[in-house]
């Protein structure tokens, strides 16, 4: 028998099963709780739709959404990488690839949230 | 010598040659729709951006969302989305335990459909 590879440290497996699930349950409960809230009291123009937005808590709220989207797809898609690319060099590239897009959408996400006014 | 014997077994899973059970189906699509949804994100940011920026581009935004191909294309998101909401909430409940022997698994994974299904009707009602 071939000699088992070490696994590299033995708590990395339960941090990302860890994250996936909380980001889950956070992102669950956001898109739930804005689907509730825009359907009970629809906005029709764009100045009802921003103050929705950005009032209060809400921004805060939209900032760890967008933080628990990028965790929660870095974490699905690596383990699909892990599973479907196998030679090593395209599974780094890929990876790095999605590494900078995550990135850039949660650079760019911060930057709408931003800049929205009050 | 067991090994010599073995040369020919797979080396890795090829997804179109397993018959899948239902569960099997809900799992792989959690991934699918996962990967779409990534995908789907920079339109989505994009489409977010130009809502908030002035009431001119807000309005052009939901004018493009509201052309027969805008329906359809959120009628189509939102399935991916839901179907990847509902698998989700499979799967955490079946690290808690619930649902976790076979025919209540497989029930499951059938309820995801229709829940999805269900969402995607409602909103189609709505739209």
């Amino acid at each position: 028998m071939r000699r088992a590879r070490p696994s590299g440290s033995a708590h990395a497996g339960l941090t990302d099963w860890f994250l996936q699930r909380v980001s889950s349950i956070y992102m669950a409960g956001f898109v739930v709780y804005v689907v509730l809230s825009l359907s009970i009291s629809p906005v029709h123009d764009y100045l009802a739709w921003r103050d929705w937005f950005a009032a209060g808590p809400m921004r805060l709220a939209w900032a760890l959404f967008f933080l628990s989207l990028l965790v929660h797809a870095w974490v699905g898609l690596r383990s699909i990488y892990m599973d479907y690319l196998h030679p090593l060099w395209l599974r780094f590239g890929v990876l790095l690839l999605t590494a900078f897009g995550l990135l850039a959408l949660g650079l760019w996400s911060a930057q709408i949230l931003l800049m929205v006014p009050a | 010598m067991g090994m010599e014997k073995n040369k020919k077994r797979p080396v890795y899973l090829n997804l179109f040659k397993i018959r899948l059970p239902v569960g099997g189906v809900v799992s792989i699509l959690h991934r699918v729709t996962g990967v779409l949804l990534v995908l789907a994100l920079p339109l989505s940011i994009y489409m977010l951006q130009r809502s908030l920026q002035d009431p001119a581009a807000f309005r052009d935004i939901l004018a493009r969302l509201g052309t027969p191909f805008g329906r359809f294309a959120i009628l189509i998101v939102i399935w991916i989305f839901a179907q990847h909401f509902f698998s989700g909430i499979r799967h955490l409940l079946l690290d808690i335990d619930v649902g976790i022997d076979k025919s209540a698994a497989r029930r499951n994974a059938w309820l995801t459909f229709a829940a999805s299904l269900s969402v995607v009707l409602l909103t189609g009602i709505c739209l």
